[in-house]
């Protein structure tokens, strides 16, 4: 596949335009990339189908087979895996805080003790999310500025 | 697993000093008059051992709340309490005196394994008000950056 990219004057809008003999879930897979990396992600609740901006996201959580989505007050279901979501979303504000939770650094308001060297995040709508034992050397890295 | 050694290791060091002062505590109470010898300073590391063999027989391999947490510790310490007067009093006749000393032995032991928690949860807290500093300038960082 060729790529080409091509300089425009800046009071144009930017655009990808992909040209394709027929649109296939390989490009479908572009197109998902390329809107999460533009701030969206699709999700789902009730069936119906909605783009959630990714700075409205407060934690991704893993359960089972199932990926789901808390905003303030809602949840979604996604059809990505978490792996997905921990490649994908901005490295600079989202680490995973447990096998299960990846969480957007900039809701949380306060980190507390748990027990057994574990750590509660409390975040902005009240939840708190486990921060694993495992996990809590990068949370104190990242938010250090150690790792960028 | 790292992790876990870590912090048994700390559990047990906490132990170990506590279990110091609850013998000196108990001993003073209940026997005031016995002497011992040097072999006495190997108990307290005795009961320190015997209090983390819980700990590292449970498994560890799901993701526990808060509130499981606190039940899985109350299981680990009622194991501990069960060893550990097994193997002070384990084969000597049961009588009144023996009775009333196990009591003390297991209120102490709870006491332990409370003041453990607490001072590991002390700790923890002193690292997460750092950590809750270091998250509040972090966001400041990434506010001023625009992302």
């Amino acid at each position: 596949m060729e790529i080409n990219i091509k300089n425009i004057d800046p009071s144009q809008k930017e655009y990808i335009e992909i040209g394709c003999w027929r649109v296939n879930e390989r490009v479908n897979e572009i197109v998902r990339f390329i809107k999460l990396r533009d701030g969206h992600v699709e999700a789902y609740k009730d069936e119906k189908q909605y783009r959630i901006a990714l700075s409205d996201i407060l934690y991704v959580e893993a359960v089972d087979d199932r990926c789901f989505i808390y905003l303030d007050k809602d949840c979604y279901e996604s059809r990505r895996r978490l792996y997905e979501f921990e490649s994908l979303l901005p490295s600079d504000n989202y680490i995973r805080i447990s096998k299960s939770v990846v969480v957007n650094l900039m809701k949380i308001v306060q980190i507390r003790p748990a027990l057994n060297g574990r750590f509660l995040c409390h975040l902005v709508n009240g939840e708190d999310v486990i921060v694993s034992r495992k996990y809590v050397p990068d949370l104190k890295a990242r938010i250090r500025g150690d790792r960028s | 697993m790292k992790d876990k050694l870590r912090n048994i290791l700390g559990s047990f060091f906490i132990s170990v000093t506590l279990i110091n002062i609850a013998m000196l505590v108990l001993g003073s109470l209940l026997m005031p008059e016995q002497r011992f010898g040097y072999e006495v300073f190997i108990y307290p590391i005795i009961y320190g051992v015997i209090g983390i063999i819980p700990a590292l027989i449970t498994r560890d391999g799901k993701e526990l709340s808060v509130k499981q947490t606190l039940v899985k510790n109350a299981v680990q310490m009622l194991m501990t309490v069960a060893l550990i007067l097994a193997f002070i009093f384990g084969g000597h006749p049961v009588d009144r005196n023996l009775i009333m000393t196990a009591v003390f032995v297991a209120v102490s032991v709870v006491l332990i394994y409370a003041g453990v928690i607490a001072i590991s949860w002390f700790l923890d807290k002193k690292t997460a008000d750092m950590m809750t500093e270091d998250l509040v300038r972090f966001q400041n960082r990434s506010a001023d950056k625009g992302t």
